[in-house]
């Protein structure tokens, strides 16, 4: 599975949890839309630093880096290329 | 990056698709097109307008200011964020104007404190790798305490301690304003400090918690094109009626709890209870309940009111309180009552602390981001949130009377934990199972707190105790 997919179905379990069965494509909007709340968020950063190695601590934190898969396409290869 | 504005769910809300979930009191007008279709034309945007103003009316304070701005905003949608500055700007002055006995000089604080704002932010943007730029949060809030301290202990008598005072006080209702202003210092698509001074207490109204966030978050959800403003037009305008028939039934609750059936108030049931002449534990019950229902609609219609005119602004922000009596987690029931305080703290307290201790510890990260969050950021807020008891008992009366809602939040921050450690999985089946009991005994655990929940230092800890031993028929 590559990146994008795992962290697809990851989102995916995540609306599921909240009963949000809803379809969603690569620019949707799960934050500032309301689909998903701060707590997602937690469970979201925790597998981006676990899998990806990303230091939010380091790079910044802003919600709206992670609102989307495109948001989180972009912060992966941001992260990348500073490396 | 553009927020589908036609269906937006509210915060936390699961999409149900039951016959109830889909009734509608107030008709989804922004979803009619021939509706959304007016609403882009001068006429549609000027009925709309009349028909908010007719709405705002009936709150009665500054509508007319208000709407003007709206109608100018309305009317230039490309100049809109400089529009929000001008507006915010005019209103506070106008505001100061109108209701204060020396405006002048309450506008000269008011500008100095936009001025240090402004200059923390420059500091922050042109200085990122400095001590303050890498931390401008923790410098804002530990300069503000210190601040605070500083006045509590300057000198009564003194020829300035009024002006002292006088600057706190302003500083406090602008402070997270100035902190959101600073969270957006390394954001790519930044904006100037002039339209970041437009999210200081915006001109659509905010208590000293910042309805709707800061900057960053008013790009994200501004309306990009005349489809999109006029159907978060319509959401707002939809908003407001919902904040009215809220207020309304407020009116007749009130009447009906309070006059008719003489329900008593906490506050009377507590100054009994402390004068050994307690209420039978079902009139504690019922003043309990009859105001953990009042605090709901009331917070309700106060946000609905700043997020309608927010929309009508062009800016589709999230509800402040959704159906939070729908809550099956402790947590979930903090994010439904009162969203942007919850984002205020998650935002200046949980994220910095989660983001950077604790970090091989995954339960003791988040147990400490959430007592960072709902008990330390809680108290802090409404600690400097209540400066007069500051001025007026001195520094180390008002702390030792804040015992008991210093009680109040490490008991939510201890909930709060225990729901987010607890295992996420699906949820229980059946409307009783799945949704009505976990909902009760949601609400049940906040009409309890709520026995801890003020803030007002009348009476000490264990007088809350006692009151809260009643409710179970227990004496103390």
């Amino acid at each position: 599975m590559d990146d994008m997919a795992e962290i697809r179905e990851f989102l995916r379990k995540l609306l599921a949890l909240r009963g949000d069965r809803q379809p969603f494509s690569d620019t949707s909007s799960f934050f500032l839309s309301g689909r998903l709340g701060s707590v997602d968020a937690v469970e979201l950063v925790v597998l981006l630093e676990e899998r990806f190695g990303i230091d939010f601590a380091e790079v910044g934190f802003d919600q709206s880096n992670i609102d989307s898969i495109e948001a989180i396409r972009s912060l992966l290869q941001s992260v990348r290329a500073a490396e | 990056m553009s927020v589908a504005l036609g269906a937006t769910p509210e915060p936390g809300v699961p999409q149900s698709s039951g016959r109830l979930a889909r009734f509608r009191l107030i008709p989804r007008v922004e979803t009619y097109p021939k509706i959304v279709a007016f609403s882009q034309t001068i006429a549609g945007k000027l009925v709309l307008l009349a028909l908010f103003g007719l709405g705002l009316s009936y709150y009665g304070d500054d509508w007319q200011l208000t709407i003007a701005c709206l109608a100018l905003i309305a009317f230039l949608p490309s100049r809109r964020r400089m529009l929000v500055t001008f507006s915010t700007l005019l209103s506070a002055f106008v505001f100061q104007w109108k209701n204060s006995s020396h405006p002048l000089y309450f506008i000269v604080i008011i500008s100095l404190v936009c001025v240090l704002g402004g200059l923390l932010f420059w500091s922050a943007v042109l200085r990122p790798r400095s001590w303050f730029g890498r931390r401008p949060i923790l410098f804002l809030l530990c300069g503000y305490a210190a601040f605070v301290v500083f006045a509590s202990y300057f000198p009564r008598g003194s020829r300035y301690y009024q002006l002292i005072w006088d600057f706190t006080y302003i500083l406090t209702t602008y402070v997270w304003f100035i902190g959101y202003s600073l969270l957006d210092r390394n954001a790519p698509d930044r904006d100037d400090f002039g339209l970041q001074l437009g999210t200081y207490r915006p001109f659509w109204g905010s208590t000293n918690t910042p309805f709707v966030k800061g900057a960053g978050y008013l790009r994200r959800i501004e309306a990009r094109d005349a489809e999109q403003l006029a159907v978060t037009q319509l959401k707002g305008l939809k908003l407001l009626v919902w904040s009215i028939l809220l207020s309304l039934f407020l009116d007749a609750f009130n009447r009906c709890i309070y006059v008719s059936l003489r329900f008593p108030t906490i506050p009377n049931a507590l100054y009994l209870s402390a004068n050994h002449r307690p209420l039978p534990w079902y009139a504690c019950w019922a003043s309990l309940i009859a105001q953990f229902f009042y605090q709901i609609i009331s917070l309700s219609v106060l946000g609905h009111r700043i997020v309608a005119c927010c929309r009508m602004a062009g800016f589709n922000a999230l509800r402040n309180t959704y159906r939070p009596l729908s809550s099956r987690t402790v947590a979930e029931f903090f994010n439904r009552y009162f969203f942007y305080f919850k984002e205020l703290l998650v935002d200046f307290f949980f994220y910095p602390t989660f983001l950077r201790y604790f970090k091989k510890h995954r339960k003791l990260r988040l147990i400490a981001a959430i007592f960072a969050a709902a008990c330390f950021g809680n108290a802090f807020f409404h600690f400097a949130r209540d400066l007069d008891f500051i001025q007026n008992l001195g520094l180390a009366r008002a702390l030792a009377g804040y015992q008991v809602y210093l009680f109040y939040c490490a008991v939510l921050a201890a909930a709060i934990s225990i729901s987010q450690l607890r295992h996420r999985g699906p949820a229980q089946t059946g409307f009783i199972r799945g949704q009505l009991w976990p909902s009760f005994l949601v609400a049940l655990f906040y009409c309890l707190l709520d026995v801890f929940g003020s803030s007002d230092r009348s009476f000490p800890l264990t007088e809350h105790f006692r009151f809260f031993a009643q409710l179970f028929h227990f004496t103390l």
